[in-house]
């Protein structure tokens, strides 16, 4: 158990039972699996020509959004490179299925079905449509662990969307509220503020919305405020959900221009300025 | 051996019943039901069961043997059930000869602190290893009580192939 707490020495001997198990895991995952497509089947033609007219709708929607975006990306770049800025890092996508809950007391994780062997890796962020789920912690040939939102001590660097003010998010364990820590009492928050990823740490892209603030204790003798917020993913419901192959490799140095002038640095979101600036 | 409920002397137990019956539990603890508290471990009711009742086909190795797939597939410290499990066993057996005569409930009373003492490991690993405890996961203490109220069950169910009579007469029933 030490070595395995300490050392991190023990993971080809995991590697090597879960091979032994995951076929097991497999079998016993099938009554679940054959009970839910029976009950997709089993719907009714109204359900399902109700949710085709709102896919329609929705896709309708989006396609419209997409080709602005579209638009809006290009013209991001086009100034991004007349300012003599970092370039956003594009990211690949790889949709991964959530198999299980593992019964554990301590954490809150879940296994998917995509390993090493499909190019995720160790810190590769999971989401899904609406928001960030977690981040992948131990890894396995064909399966992968990821640890959620909720779990102990879990940090998302996260930007409030309506200011840009900067904090973490940490999870306080199963069945407690995310916590947003490191703010100061007379910071400007309110019930409802989303929080977007800022994409400091280089591990999660940034602009994902991550969660929304649920409550707020402002005690100002201790000069501190107890931030409560709630996950916008839900966490516990659906099983498809993609993973994020963001690999701050990728990410090009700042360019040397940039770092002489100087000036354009204070106020522009980006992770590399504030890299460059932490470490002078 | 002798049924101390009854007091009829069993049948031979069938080492295949045995690990049939280690394999079935293992499996239903693969089940996806969810990370919730009251899930029982079906694993550690069937180790227990046949290390009080047959403790020579199984005993600590087999517990921890077992208690190493439970951790790959818990995502926990790789060691903790095995620790917990082969511990445990080691009480049960040294325990064996002072539990099998009791009834069958009473013997459910004396198990719950072993159940305890699986369930809230992992609370214990983790606040020797990390300083704090998590007081959420004594939820645990859920679990050794269903685990518990399962003992009557399992036991009518795992004895029941050595509580087969040996001459039927179809001719006579009785």
């Amino acid at each position: 158990m030490l070595i395995d707490f300490r050392f991190k020495a023990l993971d080809p001997i995991r590697n090597n039972v879960n091979w032994l198990l995951r076929p097991l895991e497999y079998v016993m995952m099938m009554p679940r699996n054959v009970f839910e497509a029976s009950s997709e089947y089993f719907t009714s033609r109204g359900t399902l020509d109700k949710e085709n007219q709102e896919m329609k709708v929705r896709q309708a929607e989006l396609s419209l959004l997409a080709n602005q975006s579209e638009f809006l990306l290009v013209e991001n770049q086009n100034l991004r490179q007349l300012m003599d800025l970092q370039k956003q890092v594009s990211f690949k996508t790889l949709s991964v299925e959530i198999l299980f809950n593992p019964p554990n007391a301590i954490s809150q994780r879940i296994v998917i079905n995509r390993g090493s062997n499909d190019g995720l890796k160790v810190g590769n962020p999971i989401a899904n449509d609406s928001g960030i789920l977690g981040q992948v912690v131990r890894i396995y040939d064909h399966s992968a662990e990821v640890s959620l939102l909720e779990d102990r001590d879990f940090a998302v660097p996260v930007q409030v969307a309506r200011n840009g003010l900067r904090a973490a998010v940490f999870g306080a364990g199963r069945g407690n509220p995310l916590e947003l820590r490191y703010l100061p009492v007379a910071s400007d928050l309110e019930v409802g503020d989303v929080l977007i990823t800022s994409g400091i740490d280089g591990v999660y892209p940034p602009g994902f919305a991550v969660a929304v603030i649920s409550r707020i204790e402002r005690n100002a003798d201790k000069n501190s405020s107890n931030v409560f917020c709630a996950p916008i993913a839900p966490v516990n419901r659906y099983r498809q959900a993609l993973a994020l192959l963001y690999d701050p490799q990728w990410d090009a140095k700042a360019s040397t221009a940039t770092n002489n002038s100087g000036a354009p640095l204070t106020n522009t979101p980006g992770r590399r300025q504030t890299r460059t600036r932490g470490m002078q | 051996m002798i049924d101390f409920q009854s007091g009829y002397i069993l049948r031979p137990v069938s080492p295949v019943f045995i690990y049939f019956s280690l394999f079935c539990a293992l499996m239903l603890n693969l089940l996806p039901i969810g990370n919730y508290g009251w899930v029982p471990d079906w694993l550690i009711i069937c180790i227990v069961f046949w290390n009080i009742h047959q403790h020579r086909y199984v005993g600590v190795i087999t517990a921890f043997i077992l208690g190493l797939l439970m951790d790959v597939h818990n995502s926990d410290l790789l060691g903790l059930h095995a620790f917990s499990y082969s511990l445990v066993a080691y009480l049960a057996i040294s325990w064996h000869r002072r539990i099998i005569a009791l009834t069958v409930l009473t013997q459910a009373l004396h198990l719950l602190p072993i159940f305890l003492l699986v369930s809230l490991f992992p609370v214990l690993a983790h606040w020797l290893l990390s300083g704090e405890i998590y007081w959420w996961a004594l939820t645990g203490g859920i679990q050794a009580l269903v685990e518990a109220l399962l003992w009557p069950v399992a036991t009518r169910i795992l004895l029941s192939p050595q509580r087969r009579p040996i001459d039927v007469d179809h001719n006579r029933p009785i």
